[in-house]
Formats: C-alpha cells, structure tokens, sequence
C-alpha cells in the first residue's frame, strides 16, 4: 500500500500499541508547528482559515500516512481496533488544528453507520474506497429543520431494483469534496439509509451547494448536496429498509465519543498557550504567573483539561466494555466535556486579553473553532434530551444500586488490553442505567478506607462523601417524577447538566481509584488531579457553597503550582506517555 | 435644565432587524468581510453630526447626560458595534480627558474637531505593557519650548485617519503616579516631523475597526500640546476613566439587545415536531434569563451613568464594578443563545448572520479598556473601608439616582473628582430598602440580599492590607465580585421601587423578583431560594414578544425603535 508513511503503518501492524505511543508517532510525523515552513505548521493552519482554504495538502498528507485506516475496522481491512487508538489520534490532530482534524476525520462521522450496520456489502465497499482515499460525509441535516431527523424530507422511491433519491441535505461537512455520503432518507418504510457514490450518479442527478462561510473552522468544507432523483443500486441501502433511526442514533453514540478528542486537542493548544503567556508575560513588574488570580485560573484550566480527560477515557473504553451502556455514557460527555471546553477558553481568553484577539493569535482561531464541537453530532441540547429520555430508568438503575463491578474493573484498569468492539451490543437506551454513576457509592467507600488506612489525603475523602450527597439528591430529583419527553422542562435541563458533572466526578474517582497504584507521575502523587478535579466540579455542582468554592480554589492553586513545579514537556495529561521513563515529580 | 429625549434619535436608524438604509445587515457583514469600516453608515452619522454627542453643551455640543449619551450609542451600536466604536470609541474617551485636563484652548479645538466630523485617536496602548499604565514605554522629554518623543503605540484604532491624537506618555523617569503627562499632537504636524503609521492590526472581532499605531523617534511637539499640568497623565486617567467605563459597558448592552431579537426571530421562525422552537418552555426560559440578564446589565449601567453626575467620587467604585460585571453578563447571555440558534449561530450568512459578527464584536468589551481582573484590584482597597463605616451606618441614598431619565445636575467639567468611598449610596439604598419591603413578595429575595451583604461586611471589614494588594488572594478577590452583584441588585430594586406608581414596564415587580433570583444564584448560601421560584417565565416571555413585534427596546426604556 504505497499511500501509507512508514511511521503510522508499523504502529498499525501493532493494533496494541499503546494509544498514547501511537498518539506520538503521529505527532512526530506532524513535525514542528512552530516552524512556518513545516507542511503542519501553526502559521499555515492560520493563513488557511484567513483564507478560507481548505487544508487540502494536509489532508492528502495524513492520508500519506494512513491515518484513514484507522477510520476503517480491521474487519474490512482497515487498522480500527481500538477506539482508544482512533480517539488519542483525532485528539492530534485538534492541537494541530481544528479544521485539519475535522475535515480529516469527518470520514468516520460518514463511515460509522456502516460499520454499526454491519451489512457486508456496503461496508466492504465503503472500506475500500476510503483505504484508497475517498473522503466520505455523513448527509443528515436539511435546511428547514437541523437536528430534527423525524422531520426529514428527502425521499427515497423504489425505482427498478433500486431507489431513486431525491430532496437537499444542508450544512453537511465535505458534501462538495466528499466522494461518498451516508444519507438519511425517507423511505415506505420510515427513514433509511443509503450510501451515495458521487463517481456512480450522472452529472444531473446531484449538485453540491456552494460552500457556506461559518465563524470557524473557516476552511472547512461545511456545504451541501441536491439531489434530483438520484439513482442508486438496491445496495446502496444500509440495513434494512425502515432501519435508518435506530442504525444512526448508535452510529452516533461512537462519532460523540469521538468528539471528546477535539475538544481535548483545543484545550491543549489553549493551555499550552495560556501557560506560557502567564509565564513570560509581565506586568505590574511581575510575571503574571505570581498572582494567584491568574493561578487560579491557570490551575481550572488544568482541572477542566483533566476531567475531560477522564471522561474521554471513560466514553472510548465504554465502546468497547460496556457498549450497551454508551446511549447514557456519549451523551453525558458529548454535553459536558465540549461546555466545559468551552467556559475554560473563554476563561484563558480573558486571560490573554487582546492577545486573544489579534488574529495573528491562535486563541481566537481555537475558540471559534471549538464552538462547533457543541453544535454538531448532536447538540448540547440533543444531548441533554436523550439523556433526559432515560431519565425515569437512571433513577431506578441507581436505586437497585446496579453495577457489574468486573466490567467496571476491565472499564478503568487503564492500559489493560480492550475487548474488540460489537456494534451487536449497542443499544438505543440502556437498559442497565449507567454503571460509572451507579457504581459511585461503591467508589467512595473505598476512598474512605484508603484515607482511613492513610493511603489517600483526608481531603479526597472529604470531597468524595460531599459528591456522595450530590449524587444521592440528583437521583432523588431524577426518580421524583415523570419527565415528559415532549417539552421537557428547564429543570430536567439543569437536573441534566448536573448528572453530567456527576459522571464526571464518577469518571474521576474511579479511575483514580483502579489505577493510583499503577501510574508513576507526580499528578497521582497524594490524589493531586483527583483532588482537584472533584473540587473543581463539587463547585460547579454546588455553585451556592462558600466553603466548596473555596476549597475548590485552594485546590486549583496548588493544582498550578505542582503542575509549574515539574514543567511537563509535551501536552499535559493525566496519563504520562508510557514509552518515557517514567519519572517521579513530572506531569 | 431639561434633558433632551434622545428617543428621538432611535427611529433615524430603525429597528435592528428591520433597518433604515443603509443599515441593511447585507451592508455591515460586507464591510466586516472586507475589514473596512462600514462606510455608508458613518457618513450617515456624519449627516446627522452625531459626534455633537460627545461634546458638553457649553462647548456648543449636545453631552448634557451620560445616561442620554448610552441610550444615543445604543442605538448605533445595535446595529453595528464596530461601527460604533470606531466613530465614538477614540473620540469619547480621548475627548473625556480633553475636558478633564485640557486649557480652554484645547477643549475648543477638540469642540471644534468634533463638531465638524472630525476624527480624534487615543493613543494609550503598548502590547508590552497592557493594562499597566505606570510602566509605558513612550516617552517626552522636555527640550526647549517643547518636547521630544519616542516610542510606540500599538493596536490603536483610526489614529491614521484622525487628525488629533491623545497621547499618553512617560515624562518622568522616576517611577510614581506623577510622571506622565497625556498630549495631544496634530497628526499633520507630526508626521512632519517623523511620526509613522504602523502596519494594520488584525482581529477576530470589530474586524472593520482601523487599528494601527504609532511609532515616533525623536519627533518633536510644540510646548502646548500637553493637556494639563506634566505630570499629570495618570490623576486625569484615573479621573475621566469611570466616566468612559461606565458609557462604553453600558453601550456595550446594545449587542446583546439585538443578539436577543435575532434569537428570538429565530425560535419565533424556526419549527421544531409539531410547534415553533419558540413554543418550547426550555426556549422560553432561556430568553426569558436573556431578557432579565440584559435588564440587570441596563439597571446597574443607568445607575451608575447617573451617578457620575449626582455623586462623582463615589461613582469611580460603580464604574470599576459596571466593568467588571456587565460585558461578562452579556458576554455569557450571548453564548447562552448561540446555543439556542444552534448551528445557524456558525454562519456567516443568511438571516441569522449577524448573530455571529455581534459575538465577536462584543468579545473585547469584556478585556478592553481595563479587564476585569484589573477592576477587581481597582474595587479591593476600598471594601474594608466602606464595610467599616458606610455599610454600617448607611444615610439617606440618593433616590435621584434610581429615577430614570429625569433632570441631572451638570458634570463639573475640569473638576472630576477623585475617587472617595465616604458613602455608598446604592448599598445604603438596598439596606433602606429591605426595611421597606417587609411583608411583600420581594421580601425574602431581599432578606437574603441583606444577608449577604451582613456577610460580605464582615469579611471585608476583618481583612488585613496585605489582601488589598495586587497580589491578592482570590478569596479577597470574590468579595469584589459579590459586592458588583450587589450594587445589581440594589439598581434593580430601587429602580422598580422608584417607577413602582407608573404603569411602566419597570413598575412591576415581577422582573425585579426575576432579577434578583438570577443574581442570587451567584450568591452563597442562597441558592435554595431557587428552588421555590415563582415563575414569571410567562410573564416576561409575552412582553418579550410584544416589544419585539413592536420593534422596541429590550433594555429598562422600553422605548419604540422605528
């Protein structure tokens, strides 16, 4: 296969690489952004959004190195093996450049409903023609009603052997450079979905739509298609006829998961940034790393880097342990970890201050880019509706106090080997509950013990039982009574949006919990990023506690100053990179 | 004297989603595409000489209210806030100062410049330096009759265009409050003698904004052009600033306004199952937050423009506090529609894309002309003091400050005061009012108020100086925070208590209880109080809908915009 960079292929040959190692082969491969003349470099990536070009050579270059392949299951010979692979990948890509990744990786979004189908026809042909470098866009929305799929109105007619399609998809990224669209269409039998080949329809049966300008990712192909009685073979279709909901709503479950990644990668370019701005930057006659303001600040920053963390590495396992549980687990991280992106690079923009707007700046182009992560693949609001719709079995799920305690072990024992992924097991709710949140009494009692025995900071424990409280009053408000489905209240928002900051927590702790003797870096050393982490999102949880903000803050300080103490060199994280050495005392 | 109703102006322009020409959306988004100021629209401001705003009525202009002077930019500013800043931004804080400082001479040629359309730069920036004042790099030194500068001034918007420039200089090695003095230098002429533009500044908002700098090396100015007595650069900032502060924040409310009337058009337009995304109670309570959002935003701005003229020292702690809390309660109102827009919020085009352009645009009034972390160490120094004695013993309030619109005492022009915290009359007007309300709906939302403010007194009377510092620890920086929500909260409430006999929109009591409950949820130990919340939702959701359909303001004046 002579479009694949050596570096990327032997990793794949390797489908247990560690996703972290793998994560670094690509970054090497990527070379110095901070070289203007490097095919990746910052600079490039800004002139191409001034521009509005899209970041075509690159794009060509990661294909170059096979990152495709990983978009591809190894079932029909791609080097998809594990989400955690695929995730640390795109999370790359984003602190390279947003519109890079998504206009790379959009091909996933696409390529997902077939792989969850599982129809071998299609998929085989899909497979292969993205290995061979076709981009494919995943054709959903329609200009008169967005996120609305029921209200779908293109139509698919039986029409010799095949169907014959017609109607607009509308704000769809790579319709115009995308060879392949997986596309949701009316049918006899409700909606279903088919896979257009752009190469097999006839000039006058399809129109890409003008590019539409947009706020970021400002090279991004965000555009559309018209299709006027477009004729497709009977194969084209995706399962069965009347399947396109339910195939989709798991797809989607997977392509959430995966956009925890991007806002990963914002966060790392904005804390890279931030960090050094307060480092240099003086004013007052000091650097503006001295006041405790701007640590605070720094040190949330942090915080909220971390908790996105454990979540993504929650969610991305989840596809693989606990795939039925993932309608809950995508669409709580897919809410709660691109808001909390958000509120921490408005936060580090005022930081920066003008320097967060003067264009030559990357801040303001990660800002706006970021903002889409939000929106697309479901929005917050979708989101916090579909979690809103299994409101009733959360609350009894929690009551029995459910939870398979070996698959949870198998969940948070990072760097164990995964089970390989069985799309058979997604479900469109779960009918289990969720078993991260479930299982939070479980992990405080252990918190308990350890800080009994001295083996955790008395302060966890202090924050773990108050998390308890928290978690035991959302349930009580969740079980209180029935959510309707249609017009769902605010509160069953905000009862939504603090479930979230309750996985979260839940991710945290038990990560904590189930890894803190096997990881040798500094941020481990007395529960540090627990601590902060929890203290961080008890005061989000309990925005009306004096006594939680303040310890969250004294938390966040101390956060900064152990994190500025051991000066990590690569992008900070919770999980040290396993092919370094590792050290004590470093991040 | 009688204070002209600036409502008049409002229909000149139109409604901001229904404009007169040439305020067509299609015009604005263009001329931000392209990075030009929008330029139709400024020769319309031309026409009308509306830079006469900014110049005091016995120079011959038409400034007799700062109130007033934010209800006129309001209405430019929603329409186009780059357009906005670029035609007042320079001129009024530049202006200020020329008032503040200036000899008579120099107010009257700066009168003169404005009167006729002219332009007038600030030039106070140093991206080395930001926000820190004391520690510019450019420099006068005295030589001969004149002076001689060097320097340069950075990310400084029309300076280029204008034909006068305030200019902000050390000239005085020694470092202190007394070594810089402000100028203001004919651009012709020193560009003679060596001055040069610098290249563009480019930015991801205000895109249409003209921002340059300055670079002079060696280039000498006549004796006359420093305003005031040298030295004094730093005493007129720290005196004309509030003023700027208060207006620019105030205005700044504009972008929300018209944020809030597209997103509504939006949910008002857009089907979503059987209904409108605007029949959904998530929707409505989400603009409904929006719309009290923006009404606290007016509350506390109106009171404090008021209080520049009624009660100039005590104003300069308002002022900090408008700062620091309305660009960001605007700023986060924004975000929060984005989301209802959802992904037409991302579109540069189409109906909704002037959405975009007011987030971007807005984004710099939250960091701009003093950030927020910066007024928080401006408010610190002074809550022991005023916790000590003004919180504890709170005389009569100045109700003049809550009646909206009504007569003001002329600014003393020359002689702004400098900043003192002897009183507090808007603490003293919440404490009065909490002994009012005994019995009425408003009076457990108002207990909690009081006790807040019993707590808030207490921390801030026990803190030591080594707090007060620039240095300080975030919890003495939340007290500052605290105090700003309850300045807020006592705007609103005295402001409905004061209309409360009218039958005016701000008479009722309903968006005062909103209001208070959305400021409380901030507000520690209080948050119970959200759970047993009256819901006004319905209330405040129709006369959002009626002020929409009649093009009217969203702020506290209800007033007609066509």
């Amino acid at each position: 296969m002579p479009y694949l960079c050596p570096g990327l292929l032997s990793s794949a040959e390797r489908p247990d690489r560690p996703a972290a190692l793998l994560a670094n082969d690509l970054e090497r491969l990527l070379g110095d952004p901070d070289d203007p003349s490097s095919p990746f470099s910052y600079a490039r990536c800004l002139e191409l959004d001034r521009r509005e070009a899209f970041p075509s050579e690159m794009c060509d270059e990661l294909d170059r190195m096979g990152v495709q392949r990983f978009y591809v299951p190894r079932a029909y010979g791609g080097a998809l093996v594990s989400f955690e692979q695929l995730s640390a990948l795109v999370r790359v890509l984003a602190r390279r450049d947003l519109t890079l990744a998504i206009g790379h990786a959009k091909t996933f979004l696409g390529a997902a409903p077939l792989w969850v189908a599982g129809d071998p026809g299609p998929a085989a042909r899909l497979a292969e023609a993205i290995l061979a470098g076709a981009r494919v866009s995943l054709g959903l929305t329609e200009r008169e009603h967005g996120g609305d799929l029921a209200a779908t109105e293109t139509r698919a007619v039986r029409d010799r052997g095949g169907y014959r399609i017609s109607g607009e998809k509308w704000l769809i990224n790579n319709a115009t450079r995308g060879r392949m669209i997986t596309l949701l269409a009316g049918t006899d039998q409700a909606l279903s979905l088919f896979l257009l080949d752009k190469r097999a329809l006839e000039p006058e049966e399809y129109r890409c739509l003008p590019k539409i300008r947009t706020h970021g990712i400002r090279g991004a192909d965000i555009s559309g298609i018209e299709l006027s009685g477009a004729r497709v073979p009977q194969d084209a279709l995706i399962g069965t006829p009347g399947a396109g909901l339910p195939i989709l709503v798991k797809a989607l479950q997977l392509t959430r998961t995966g956009c925890l990644a991007l806002s990963l990668g914002a966060l790392d370019q904005a804390i890279e940034l931030a960090t050094r701005f307060a480092r240099e930057r003086i004013l007052y006659g000091r650097p503006l790393a001295e006041l405790p303001a701007v640590r605070l600040r720094l040190g949330q920053a942090y915080a909220t880097l971390f908790v996105a963390e454990a979540v993504n590495i929650t969610a991305t396992r989840c596809v693989h342990v606990l795939p039925d549980e993932l309608s809950v687990v995508s669409a709580v991280a897919k809410a709660v970890v691109p808001s909390l992106a958000e509120d921490c690079l408005d936060s580090l923009g005022e930081l920066l201050g003008i320097r967060s707007f003067l264009a030559e700046g990357r801040l303001q182009k990660v800002e706006r880019d970021h903002r889409i992560v939000g929106i697309f693949d479901g929005s917050t609001f979708v989101n916090r509706s579909v979690l809103i719709n299994q409101f009733g079995r959360l609350a009894r799920s929690f009551h029995r106090g459910r939870a398979d305690q070996q698959r949870l072990r198998q969940l948070f024992r990072i760097g164990g080997k995964l089970p390989p992924f069985d799309a058979a097991r997604l479900g469109v709710v779960s009918r289990n509950g969720c078993g991260v949140v479930q299982s939070i009494p479980q992990a405080v009692e252990a918190v308990t013990a350890l800080a009994a025995e001295g083996r955790a900071p008395d302060a966890l424990a202090v924050l773990a039982r108050a998390l308890l409280i928290e978690v035991q009053q959302v349930h009580e408000q969740l079980a209180a009574r029935n959510w309707p489905q249609l017009d769902r209240p605010p509160e069953a928002f905000h009862l939504a949006q603090r479930y979230e900051l309750c996985f979260a927590a839940a991710a945290c702790l038990h990560l904590w919990v189930h890894n803190r003797t096997r990881v040798a870096s500094g941020l481990w050393d007395e529960a540090a990023w627990l601590t902060a982490c929890l203290g961080f999102l008890l005061a989000r949880l309990r925005p009306d506690s004096v006594t939680a903000t303040r310890h969250a803050d004294e938390a966040m300080i101390a956060l900064y100053e152990r994190v500025e103490r051991a000066r990590p060199s690569g992008p900070l994280s919770i999980v040290p990179i396993h092919g370094e050495a590792p050290a004590r005392g470093r991040g | 004297m009688r204070v002209m109703p600036a409502e008049s102006f409002h229909p000149l322009l139109g409604d901001p989603l229904d404009p007169v020409e040439p305020f067509g959306h299609a015009s604005i988004l263009d001329a931000d595409e392209r990075e030009e100021i929008f330029a139709a629209g400024e020769r319309f401001l031309d026409r009308h000489a509306l830079l006469a705003e900014l110049v005091p009525a016995e120079l011959g202009g038409r400034l007799v209210s700062f109130e007033r002077l934010i209800v006129t930019m309001r209405s430019v500013a929603r329409h186009d806030m780059a357009l906005w800043l670029s035609y007042f931004g320079s001129a009024f804080i530049g202006s200020t100062n020329v008032w503040a400082a200036g000899t008579p001479g120099q107010r009257r040629t700066v009168a003169g410049l404005l009167l006729r359309n002219g332009k007038l730069a600030v030039a106070y920036h140093e991206l080395e330096h930001g926000t820190d004042l004391l520690r510019v790099g450019f420099n006068a030194l005295p030589s001969g009759d004149g002076w001689i500068m060097n320097g340069r001034k950075e990310v400084i918007a029309n300076v280029d265009r204008a034909e006068k420039t305030v200019l902000f200089a050390r000239t005085d090695p020694q470092p202190g409050l007394w070594s810089h003095s402000q100028f203001l230098i004919d651009n012709a002429a020193a560009v003679r003698e060596g001055m040069r533009y610098l290249p563009r500044f480019h930015t991801s908002g205000m895109r249409g904004v003209r921002l340059t700098g300055v670079e002079l090396a060696g280039c000498p100015v006549p004796g006359d052009c420093v305003l005031g007595a040298p030295g004094g650069g730093v005493d007129t900032v720290l005196r004309s600033f509030p003023i700027t502060r208060v207006v620019i924040s105030g205005t700044a409310v504009a972008s929300l306004d018209t944020g809030l009337r597209l997103a509504l058009r939006f949910a008002l337009d857009r089907r979503r199952g059987p209904g409108r995304v605007a029949d959904l109670a998530v929707t409505r309570r989400l603009l409904c937050d929006t719309f009290i959002d923006l009404l606290v935003c007016d509350a506390i701005a109106s009171v404090a423009a008021r209080a520049l003229q009624i009660t100039p020292a005590e104003s300069h702690l308002y002022s900090a506090a408008v700062k620091f809390l309305v660009p960001r309660l605007a700023m986060d109102a924004m975000r929060r529609l984005s989301t209802l827009l959802g992904a037409h919020f991302y579109l540069r085009e189409g109906p909704h894309a002037l959405f975009q352009k007011h987030l971007r645009d807005l984004a710099p009034a939250v960091f701009g002309h003093l950030p927020r972390a910066a007024c928080q160490s401006l408010l610190l120094p002074y809550l022991p003091r005023l916790a000590r004695h003004a919180w504890a013993a709170p005389e009569d309030p100045d109700s003049a400050l809550f009646r909206l619109r009504e007569d003001l005492p002329s600014f003393p022009l020359g002689k702004l005061p400098p900043a003192a915290a002897r009183r507090d009359p808007l603490i003293a007007a919440l404490t009065l009012t909490q002994q009012r309300l005994r019995g009425t709906e408003l009076a457990g939302l108002v207990d909690a108020l009081a006790g807040e403010l019993a707590a808030l007194r207490r921390e801030c009377a026990a803190m030591r100086p080594h707090r007060l510092t620039v240095t300080a620890d975030t919890a003495a920086l939340a007290t500052t925070s605290r105090y700003a929500a309850l300045l807020a909260a006592s705007a609103c409430l005295n402001i409905w208590w004061h209309h409360r006999a009218a039958d005016v929109f701000v008479g009722d009591p309903r968006w005062v209880a909103a209001a208070l409950r959305r400021l409380l949820a901030g507000v520690p130990r209080h948050g119970l109080l959200l759970g047993e919340r009256g819901d006004h939702t319905p209330w405040l959701y129709a006369e959002l809908v009626r002020r929409f359909e009649e093009g009217r303001s969203f702020d506290l004046s209800d007033q007609p915009l066509r």
